[in-house]
This record gives C-alpha cells, structure tokens and sequence, in this order.
C-alpha cells in the first residue's frame, strides 16, 4: 500500500497530531450586514402598525356595532402587540449584531443567538443545492439571505441571512465552484 | 503485496475510460439524433414553459387559495349570515374579485417561471412574491417523476418532478414540457446518476476492498451499469413465531390493527352505544348513581382494565405477526433485503453504503427479556411522515437476542462495539437546568393555587408530579453518554430503557454547537451531529471535548472525502 500513496502525487493523507487538526477555536467571524437588524425592526414595526391599524380600524367603523366588552377590550390589545413587538424588536437590536460567519477551505460556519448561541458548522462537500433567497423587503434593502441544503433535510438548512447582494453571490460561486461539490 | 495495488490502478485507469466514452457517446448520439427536440440541453438562453402551464398555475393557485379559505368560512358564518345574502352584490363581487386574482395570479406566475438545463444543471427561477433560485446538478438528482394531469394529456405534455435525497423543498418541478423532453430528461437523469454510482463503487473497491472483490465487481459493472452484481443471496437472520410474539408484547404494535380499523372506528361506537341503550343501560347512571359500594366499582374497573390490558397485549402481538411473520433479513452484495409478512410479504431493501447509522433500542420488558430492537437507519426525507415499521427509511430487525444484534451491528459497521465503549456522561447540571428552566414555575404555580385553596390533594400531586420528573431527569443524566473511539461515534440514552446509536463519523451532514451564556460560565456545551437519517444531540458536556470531537468529525468528513450515501 505505501507504494500506492507514493505514487498518488495529488492526494495525501499524512497522519496528523491533534494539534494539527484545524480547529474552531481558530475561526475568523465576519458579521453580517448591519442593515439586516434595521431592516428586522423596520419590519416588526411595519407588522405591529399593521395589526393595530386593523384593530383600530375594527374599533373606529361604522358598518355594525361592537359587543361592549370587545371595545373594553380594545386597548389592551393595542398595548399588547405593542408590548410584543417592542419585545420581538429588542430581541433583534440585541441578537442581530451577534450573527457571524466564517468561511474555511472545506467548510462554512454561522454562529447566532443571544442567550443561547449555536455556532453550526456545514462542511461543502455535504452541500446538496444553493440558494440566494430575497423577499420583497430583502431587495428594497439590497439584502440576501444564503440558504445551502445539505441531506440533514429542511429543519437543517444551513442559511446566512443578512448578506449584500454581491457577498451571498459572491458566497454562492464559491461553493458551487469548489471541487467537492460534485462529489456528493 | 505487490500485485493488488497495480491491479487497482489499472481498475481507476479502466473505470474512468469508459465513463468519458460513454458521455461522449451519449453526446454524439444526442447531436446525432433526428429530433433536435430531443435534446436535453437547452442552451444558455432561458426558457419559457408551454402556454399550457397557465392553466396549471391557475389551477393550483385556486385549490391554495380554497384550501386557505376553508379556515375563514367559520369566521365568516359566525361574523355574519352569509347564507341570507348569498347573491347580495357584495358577496358576488368579492367572490368575483377573489375568482379573478387567482385567475389572475396563474398568468403572473408563468410569466415569472424560466428554467435552462444548461452544463448539465436544471436552474429554474420562479415565484411571485419570494423570488427563488434553483440549481440542481443532473448527478445528484435522485428521482424523476413525470406526472400528466388530465388537462395536459390532449396536449402532449408532462409535468417534471425532479427529486434530490434532501428535503420536500430541494423538489423542483418543470410545470409543462413536451412530454418526449420530459422522457429525454428523464432517461438522461437516470444516465447521469449511473455514471456517477459506477464512479462511487469504483472509489470504494479502490480504496477498501480486496483487489479480487474489487475486480469482480468491476467486471460485473462493465456487463451492466445498472443491475448490482449478483452474488448468491445469504440470510443473516431469521425471526421464529416465539421472537415475534415476544416483539409483540415488548412493543406495543396495537396501532398497526388500530390504524388498519380506523374507518370502521364511527360504526362500532354507534353499533355500542345503540347495544347499551337497547339494554337501557348509560354509562354515565352507572357512575352517577351511589347503588353500588365504592370497592365494588374500583374492583369493576380493575377487572375491566386488566382485560383491557390483556386485549391490548394480544392485538399488539397480532401486529407484530401481521408484520413480520416470516422475517428475514439477507444480503446480497452490497444490498440488504428484509422480507417479512403475514397477507402481504413486504420487502425492504437498503443499500449497506446508504446506513447511515445503527440504532439499538432496548425499553424495560426488553432488558428484561435481554431482547434488543435493531434499527439500520438510511436518509429520511423530512417531511415524510411513513409509519416506522413499514419505512423504507429504516430496517428493523425485531426483539433479536444481545448477542444477535453484536453480531449483527458488527456485520454492517466491522468493529463496532455499542456496550463496551467507556461513555463520556453528560453533566449533571443537566437535571438543574431543566427542572429549573421547565419544571419548577408550573408546578409551583400548582403547589401555590392548592396552598391557597386548601386542597391537600393538589399540594400532594404538584410535589408527587416534581419528584417524578426529577427522578426521570436524573434516570436520563445517568444514561446521556458519548463515546468516540477514532472510527465510530456512539451515543448512548434513554431513561428506563437504553438506546445505542452508532454512526460513522465521516457520514456526518453537518455540526452544531450550542452553549448558553450559563452553559459557557461552566464550560460546558451541547454537541448536535445532523445526519442524512436525522439529527444526535448530547447535551451539558465539556467545552473541550465538545470542541475536539466537532473539529475532529468535521476533518474526518472534509478530509476523507467519502460519500455518505
């Protein structure tokens, strides 16, 4: 068998020390766009000031009258999608900022969550398909989210969110271009 | 030794040869085909679907848009009778608003579908709203449907499903094409995917298997691409009428005799009720009534459950032999094959490349009886919700005897040893965090409402409930372990039974940590290995190890480069 490897030029195999075995520790977080906290919290804003603009509209029309403990009920429910949202919105001024991602030779990281961060780790040569996904507030921000599908199916999905336009494309050649991806 | 390694050279020189003939051939046959129609490959242009897809989408968008409107109709019944004013001009302008947008939305989406199959990927753009962006590779596409609605078929045109081995969204779907493309397509898929297993067996018997398998499964590859050599087929177990019976018991099957009864389920409580009624008999007198002491009726209910309990027993070993009367399990080259059933044999059969892990599932009667559940795990499509017992997803192998299932486990992962690994335990601050975290705020909410209300009772039951789950949490700290030995990962968990799982490393799909900000003060964290077959969580371990294990899967995966299917 050594003749074997000595003769393959391309391909190595040497044994490594633990030491030498690439590591997290040593990983380089890049954050995401800033622009994807204010543009979540925009969006929170959008969808509470909607639901109160139904409530009120629910609350102020004329067409058929209200039971009496609906409109006693009225307020709170305004303070209440006030009050999750505002919750929902902090969540995001916090957890936001604290989105990175790394990428190495063979493999890429995202590290999330506030109280409980993950730090999740998708080697490319597992990646199945790519996508670039942008909903409608996504483009009017010039934001992309990556999603890389591996096998581990769809609750595992390994997505980036928050990218520029040219970093997710940018990201997205990369994998697709990198010599494992044919190899499943 | 010298002679093996020339003999594989020669093997890797042959199989990639033919391979680059046989695309090449294809290609040629392809350009040189009457039919350019026929061509697979659409060019750099993207393309339009058939007109004919319009009825599709509008089709499709009016069922979504009923099925999302079936939950307002109670709203709308409630809010106002819609019955009185069923032609009032409101109501038929709505519905004709709401009739023409779907309508509608059906030429929009068209306009906004393109694909190319172009350098041998299907790319497809398409919807409304969400934007999306397809790109399959041809290789690793793993099923072709080709599927006509009705509407289609006076046209001549096919609907392409095209499938990867992920989930339910990796599906893509070409809506209308000529039905000779969506043929051509499909026989091209299907070309591409041969090409590329032939690759992979060629890789495995290079770097794995004795030069004389290798080259008898090579020769074996040269007659046909597509039939897996034919070796004489070798059961590996057989399961009797005793084993079955005992599964039965040990494993509550009933559902398999409830499930198949599940129409009949309305008739039979109308047909008793009407019994008990013709007897002038309600349940609820009996109960209601004082005519009977307290012991009698607790002694009624006993009898009663018992009997139950006894019905349950036998209709579960009824399933058990429905199901796996006549087991066997065999393997013929690189294939496992389980045959089982009573009416209708079933047959199960798994690639052993494609196992992506084992499972041995052992609960209290199984201990025991020293009786183990052995599971061979291959990828699941999430999603896909088929019954245990009858998915191809997982091969069982029923109540099989300790040593059976070493056995067996050895034969499918050589070395693998589920019991005899030293099992990291997980830490025990795993109890805290969870009675803390999930426990004490309800059940102290209970404890508090029965102190206040004086019911000893209620105050009885919240502390019984608290030291309930605190014996469990602690049953399941005592079994949570993991083990790694540099060739295989085990997991060991449970709470009165015991669970082995056993999987190769390099299988891995993907790796996640997760530590909370309490969790990282302790140095502790919680690894999560993503498989093809569904994800392994050991929770509350050492940061260390944790991190060593992640970094040394993950080189295992990035640096053997072995496929996991």
């Amino acid at each position: 068998m050594t003749t074997d490897t000595q003769q393959e030029t391309v391909f190595s195999n040497n044994q490594l020390s633990a030491d030498e075995i690439p590591s997290f520790k040593t990983l380089t977080l890049v954050p995401i766009s800033k622009k994807y906290r204010a543009l979540n919290i925009f969006s929170i804003g959008l969808i509470a000031l909607a639901l109160t603009g139904i409530a009120a509209g629910m609350r102020f029309q004329r067409f058929w009258s209200l039971p009496d403990n609906v409109l006693i009920a009225y307020p709170y429910v305004v303070a209440g999608i006030l009050a999750i949202g505002s919750v929902w919105a902090l969540y995001h001024f916090f957890a936001d900022v604290r989105i990175f991602y790394a990428i190495r030779e063979q493999d890429i990281s995202k590290q999330s969550g506030l109280i409980f961060r993950k730090l999740s780790c998708q080697p490319i040569l597992r990646v199945q398909h790519v996508e670039v996904n942008r909903g409608p507030l996504d483009r009017w921000a010039g934001l992309a989210s990556l999603q890389v599908f591996s096998a581990g199916g769809e609750m595992y999905t390994f997505e980036i969110p928050g990218l520029s336009i040219a970093r997710a494309e940018q990201l997205r050649e990369f994998i697709l271009a990198h010599k494992d991806i044919g190899a499943r | 030794m010298p002679a093996p390694p020339e003999n594989q050279t020669v093997n890797l020189m042959q199989s990639q040869k033919p391979r680059e003939d046989a695309s090449l051939h294809s290609k040629s046959e392809d350009s040189g085909s009457d039919d350019p129609k026929l061509r697979v490959e659409t060019g750099g242009e993207w393309q339009r679907l058939s007109l004919i897809s319009i009825l599709y989408f509008t089709i499709r968008n009016v069922t979504n848009t009923a099925q999302g409107l079936i939950y307002v109709i109670p709203a709308l019944a409630i809010s106002f009778n819609i019955w009185d004013n069923l032609f009032s001009p409101q109501v038929l302008i709505g519905a004709g608003v709401l009739f023409l947008s779907t309508s509608g939305s059906g030429v929009i989406s068209y306009l906004m579908y393109k694909f190319r199959v172009h350098n041998q990927h299907v790319e497809i753009h398409h919807g409304v709203f969400q934007r999306r962006y397809t790109n399959l590779p041809l290789w690793r596409i793993q099923n072709v449907k080709i599927e006509k609605p009705f509407y289609y078929r006076p046209f001549g045109y096919a609907l392409v499903v095209l499938d990867t081995a992920g989930s339910g969204k990796e599906e893509a779907k070409i809506v209308a094409v000529p039905e000779a493309y969506a043929e051509a397509l499909k026989k091209q898929v299907l070309y591409e995917k041969v090409q590329h297993e032939v690759d992979d067996v060629a890789c495995i018997s290079d770097d794995e298997l004795s030069a004389k398998r290798s080259s008898t499964l090579h020769s074996s590859k040269m007659h046909t691409a597509t039939t897996h050599a034919h070796t004489h087929e070798e059961v590996l177990n057989r399961r009797s009428v005793k084993d079955i019976i005992i599964h039965g018991i040990t494993n509550n099957r009933i559902w398999i005799i409830l499930g198949a009864a599940a129409p009949f389920y309305d008739d039979v409580f109308g047909v008793v009720s009407e019994w008990l009624a013709g007897k002038g008999l309600q349940l609820n007198q009996i109960v209601g009534e004082q005519t009977v002491a307290w012991w009698q009726f607790g002694l009624y209910a006993f009898v009663i459950l018992m009997m139950l309990m006894a019905l349950v027993a036998l209709l579960s070993v009824g399933g058990a032999l429905f199901t796996f009367y006549g087991y066997t399990l065999s393997r013929t080259g690189d294939r496992y094959i389980r045959r089982s059933g009573l009416l209708n044999k079933l047959e199960v059969s798994m690639r052993a490349s494609r196992i992506q892990m084992i499972t041995a599932k052992q609960d209290w009667l199984d201990k025991v009886l020293k009786r183990v559940n052995l599971y061979f795990e291959q990828n699941s499509t999430a999603g896909q919700q088929v019954q245990e017992l009858m998915s191809p997803n997982k091969l069982i192998v029923p109540s099989v005897t300790e040593d059976e299932a070493f056995e067996l486990s050895q034969e499918v992962m050589p070395g693998c040893d589920l019991r005899g690994q030293q099992y990291h335990t997980i830490s025990r601050r795993f109890i805290r965090f969870w009675l803390l975290a999930a426990w004490t705020t309800p059940l102290l909410g209970v404890f508090v409402v029965g102190a206040v209300t004086s019911h000893l009772d209620i105050m009885i039951g919240a502390v019984t409930a608290f030291i309930t789950v605190a014996l469990l949490l602690t049953l399941r700290w005592w079994r949570w372990g993991i083990a790694y030995d540099n060739k295989y990962v085990y997991i060991r968990r449970g709470r009165v039974g015991v669970d082995y799982q056993c999987f190769e490393p390099y299988k891995a799909q993907q790796v996640i940590i997760k530590q909370s900000i309490f969790m990282k003060k302790k140095k502790l964290a919680t690894i999560k290995f993503v498989l093809a077959s569904g994800a392994v969580t050991v929770p509350f371990l050492p940061e260390e190890y944790v991190n060593t294990l992640a970094d040394s899967v993950l080189f295992d995966v990035e640096s053997t480069r072995k496929s996991w299917m």
